[in-house]
């Protein structure tokens, strides 16, 4: 817990709770917390589940934005709670709210099996071009091979950026970006075989033709992964195996 | 034994989302300047129609388009012209495979500048070429 | 409560629980395999180490040297047969992640690269920029979904292990979404829940690094073994104690104190040279360097910051372009959470709590002595850490041991049928209305955090990174009287959808009983060794009396009852522990007389 018994400043955090127990709807509720100004929301939310109100949940761990537990909605923005400071909320006061578009579980907490269920179907591992055995050691793959997919998999599921797409808002069967982003991980490494398997997803109904190309998904990535640009990729990709079973008359998403 | 399932998630509603973040707003805006497009689109389809019809008409077209409404709805869309433009270029990189020249990635604000630069080229071009044919 | 039948019950999925996963799948596609984890598997902690993963690949580096390296880094108190097979097949195992698709950083010819890291003779660390454990951990989860006989218990706490018949045939879990319990009936189980370097004050460890598994084991009767060696990581940020990797020293960083002077060269691990030689200055152990800060401050030499001491990790001789590219996310964390760009301006460190020595006492097949019960990672205590564990050294522990964890498992899980469920049912159910006790009893006066905040100051005073028997005894009792309250804890929580306040009450009483474990084992080490350092007369090590492994047995409401066990020494007998140029000397020395004829050599003191 941060030092904050020396520099009597207050903060008003507004946290939307929800109890499925006992709240039929989400209703506001007002903390007034001493800060400093190197202190987190989330240090600010601990010092409630602390010392003011031990009902509030939350999900948190790291503290050091790699894990991807603490994406809330703060002042509207999805960010993560961990990086988000409290001195730059200068009018003192700043609003808390869980992600949006998942269904809330209580209070901060949102529920994301529905990720976790797209995450499985897009076969998110290495499916070998070639096979090679341990003896043989490691796959070659230059720093220019490995940058072309680095990126997409610096995501650290946060989902930020599905809270920043209202096309899975308004359509919660869209694969999105995140996903996305992960399955363009997987079919842009050079080791890899398997994106004919992938891009079944991609140019499904639920895959990238959801996108209308907002774009503020990458704008909140705070890992720089750039989920939009995934998507945008396989649009281009998935149009041209379209044509080309069109043309072929066969699957082919070689 | 255990109790039933307590848990009621709790689905917000999704009415009026493009108004609760100024990025949705300006997505939107973005969305409808491509009415605009159309709209400009519909006005030339008209000239053409009319000037099928002979010259009667397409001298009718013209003069319509000189009319104080005409030039401000002109304005208008060039006006919605120019931003449609702007944010599409702006989003431009984040559609297109990395660019890498001389093994270094293209920086979106350059792709973005290049993009834009094209299209005034473009507009010049058209606009000298029309300047000539009508002299 | 609902049963579920598996082969081998898999307790935290973080890196060692993953790759325990898959060896058990790979091994016996039949089984089934319970997976339980109190977060979603890439929120678990192994997500948060940065620099990288320890395993022999350059031509001029040796099995030989990591297992030296890691046995004198160890203080000689490492199980050396143990270490040997670890170094043995560490490189597969970094190899195998490779294969599954780890993005490890590259050189231009497309080989793996390494880096330097403390107390390595050579350059032995794989990494993937400086957020190794972040890529280790989401390539060995994704790759775990390939597996259909892995069912996962994501965001399930576990109350209990089942114990009947002298051996453990199951797990007590409770979802945390619905507040449903699961009897997870299994012919094995595996605890691989991490470390406990939570109940310390300041530490890079997440809020989920609460001891879970260390006190289960502990509770039915398994010895916590070496708990007293806590490793203080000399470079985290003030304050909140976020790690800044060792990998920004083994890029070539500098440690400066308040006049800009490179102290590290004052204590035995110099000659200070502009660039980074293996096992000296900025590249020797965490615990000389913390110690040095200790005594930077102690001679006034530190500088004054808002959360305390400091010194300065200057990184700006590397340029952005290096540290943009090697550690990113140091940079960021830099930028963010201090304001300071590391490329113009040094950045502010200090010492704190990282990593758990210690743990639940296995041997080098991962089987602890209660049959059928199984630990890898953090929470285990193979034996390759001895009083000082390198880093680097325990990403490749969790894939080795991970994976001895998930074959050895697997094997025994075959070896015996499945016991009587309604038994086990039983039992079971008693947990739970232990675990629901604390929210149905309202009676409660004490507050949580103020239990965990004194536990974790006294820790702090205690267990520091330079002990006394006066202050580790005051730490002793506040425990026993933090452990009395602890029976009065209040909940004020009572609801059963994701009532977090509920599950920080039961990790509070896990985490009591580790820092008891802890506090004791420390208290009764009279002597110094590694991680642990006394000021009070037992400031040398003593191999006479101590060159044996603590273990700290449960004894119910008491204190933890400490014996002692055999170290085992296969290659090397102790020696001098030096760094920098006398580490440089005494090696020479020890080569010498190594290719003299005649017994190997004997053991030193000092």
């Amino acid at each position: 817990m941060a030092d904050t018994s020396d520099t009597g400043k207050r903060m008003r955090i507004e946290v939307l709770r929800y109890r499925p127990e006992q709240d039929a709807e989400p209703f506001l509720q007002g903390y007034d917390v001493p800060y400093s100004d190197d202190m987190s929301v989330l240090q600010g939310l601990q010092y409630i589940k602390d010392w003011l109100d031990g009902t509030l949940s939350f999900r948190w761990s790291c503290r050091m934005a790699i894990c991807g537990s603490c994406g809330m909605m703060i002042d509207g923005e999805p960010r993560l709670a961990c990086k988000t400071f409290l001195r730059d909320f200068p009018a003192g006061s700043v609003r808390v709210e869980a992600l949006a578009h998942f269904p809330i579980e209580r209070d901060l907490v949102i529920r994301m099996d529905d990720f976790l269920a797209k995450l499985e179907s897009i076969k998110p591992y290495i499916i070998p071009k070639e096979a090679r055995s341990l003896a043989q050691g490691e796959y070659l793959q230059t720093p220019a091979e490995l940058d072309v997919y680095e990126q997409f998999s610096s995501c650290i599921n946060c989902l930020l950026c599905y809270a920043a797409c209202p096309q899975y808002g308004l359509n919660p069967d869209f694969v999105g970006p995140g996903i996305m982003a992960l399955l363009h991980r997987y079919n842009a490494d050079s080791r890899d075989g398997g994106a004919s398997a992938r891009m079944e997803v991609a140019g499904s109904e639920a895959g990238v033709f959801n996108c209308t190309a907002v774009g503020y998904c990458s704008e909140v990535c705070p890992k720089h992964v750039d989920p939009a640009n995934a998507v945008n990729q396989n649009k281009t990709r998935a149009a041209g195996d379209y044509f080309l079973r069109l043309v072929t008359g066969k699957g082919g998403a070689k | 034994m255990n109790t039933p399932d307590p848990r009621r998630p709790y689905v917000r509603p999704m009415a009026g989302w493009w108004r609760r973040n100024p990025f949705f707003v300006e997505y939107m805006v973005h969305e409808a300047t491509a009415l605009f497009v159309a709209a400009y689109a519909l006005v030339l389809l008209v000239g053409l129609l009319r000037l099928a019809q002979g010259e009667a008409a397409w001298n009718g077209w013209l003069d319509a388009l000189r009319s104080p409404v005409a030039l401000v709805f002109h304005v208008v869309l060039l006006a919605a012209f120019v931003y449609h433009c702007w944010t599409w270029f702006r989003i431009m990189p984040k559609t297109m495979p990395p660019l890498v020249i001389r093994g270094k990635r293209v920086a979106p604000g350059v792709i973005t500048a290049c993009g834009v630069a094209a299209t005034v080229v473009c507009s010049l071009v058209v606009l000298v070429v029309a300047w000539g044919a009508t002299r | 409560m609902d049963v579920w039948k598996a082969d081998v019950a898999i307790v935290g999925a973080g890196g060692a629980g993953l790759r325990a996963a898959i060896a058990a799948a790979e091994s016996d596609p039949s089984l089934k395999i319970a997976l339980v984890s109190k977060v979603y598997p890439m929120r678990s902690h192994t997500v948060a180490a940065e620099g990288g993963s320890a395993g022999v690949v350059q031509a001029h580096d040796s099995l030989e040297h990591h297992f030296h390296d890691t046995v004198a880094g160890g203080d000689w108190l490492c199980e050396q047969d143990v270490v040997e097979d670890f170094v043995a097949r560490s490189t597969e195992e970094m190899v195998q992640l490779e294969h599954w698709g780890c993005p490890w950083s590259r050189k231009a010819d497309g080989h793996i690269n390494v880096r330097a890291f403390g107390g390595m003779k050579i350059e032995r660390t794989w990494f993937a920029a400086d957020k190794t454990g972040f890529h280790m951990l989401h390539t060995l989860f994704q790759t775990s979904i390939k597996y259909p006989s892995i069912r996962r218990f994501d965001e399930h706490f576990c109350l209990d292990l089942v114990v009947e018949d002298g051996r453990v045939q199951g797990v007590v879990v409770v979802d945390i979404a619905s507040r449903r319990f699961t009897l997870i009936q299994a012919n094995a189980v595996i605890l691989a829940t991490g470390g406990a370097g939570r109940v310390f004050r300041e530490n890079t460890n997440g809020g989920i690094v609460t001891g879970d598994g260390m006190a289960l084991a502990y509770r039915h009767g398994v010895p916590l073994r070496d708990m007293e060696f806590v490793q203080y990581h000399p470079t985290c940020m003030p304050g909140t104690g976020l790690l800044f990797t060792e990998a920004c020293r083994g890029e070539g960083g500098f440690l400066l104190n308040r006049d800009g002077y490179r102290y590290l060269q004052d204590y035995g691990l110099g000659p200070a040279e502009p660039t980074p030689r293996n096992k000296a200055m900025e590249l020797g152990p965490r615990d000389r360097l913390s110690q040095a800060f200790w005594y930077e401050q102690q001679k006034g030499r530190t500088i004054d910051g808002p959360h305390g001491a400091v010194v300065h990790l200057d990184l700006r001789h590397l340029g952005e372009a290096k540290l943009r590219e090697r550690l990113p996310q140091i940079y960021e964390l830099a930028e963010e959470f201090l304001g300071v760009d590391p490329a113009k301006t040094p950045i502010p460190v200090r010492p704190a709590v990282h990593y758990t020595m210690g743990g639940i006492l296995v041997d080098g097949r991962c089987a602890a002595p209660l049959p059928g019960l199984y630990a890898a990672g953090e929470c285990s205590s193979v034996g390759i850490h001895g009083a000082n564990r390198l880093g680097s050294n325990s990403l490749a522990e969790l894939c080795v041991f991970g994976k001895t964890a998930g074959v050895e498992a697997a094997a025994f899980a075959k070896s015996v049928a499945h016991g009587r469920a309604d038994v086990l049912l039983k039992q079971a159910g008693a947990s739970q209305q232990r675990a629901l006790a604390l929210v149905t009893d309202t009676s409660g006066t004490e507050r949580i955090a103020t239990l965990r905040k004194e536990m974790a100051q006294s820790m702090e005073d205690g267990c520091g990174i330079y002990r006394q028997a006066d202050t580790m005894q005051a730490t002793c009792d506040k425990l026993a009287e933090l452990r009395e309250r602890y029976r009065r804890v209040r909940v004020e929580d009572t609801s059963s959808v994701w009532n977090t306040e509920w599950l920080l009450a039961i990790e509070l009483g896990y985490q009591l009983e580790v820092a008891q474990a802890m506090a004791w084992s420390a208290l009764e080490r009279r002597e110094s060794r590694g991680a642990h350092q006394r000021l009070d007369g037992y400031g040398e090590r003593d191999d006479v009396n101590f060159l044996r492994h603590s273990l700290a047995y449960h004894a119910g409401a008491d204190a933890p009852r400490i014996g002692y066990g055999d170290v085992k020494i296969t290659r090397s007998a102790p020696g001098t522990r030096a760094y920098g140029a006398a580490g440089e000397q005494a090696e020479k020395a020890e080569q010498e007389r190594a290719a003299q004829p005649g017994p190997a050599g004997e053991a030193h003191r000092g």
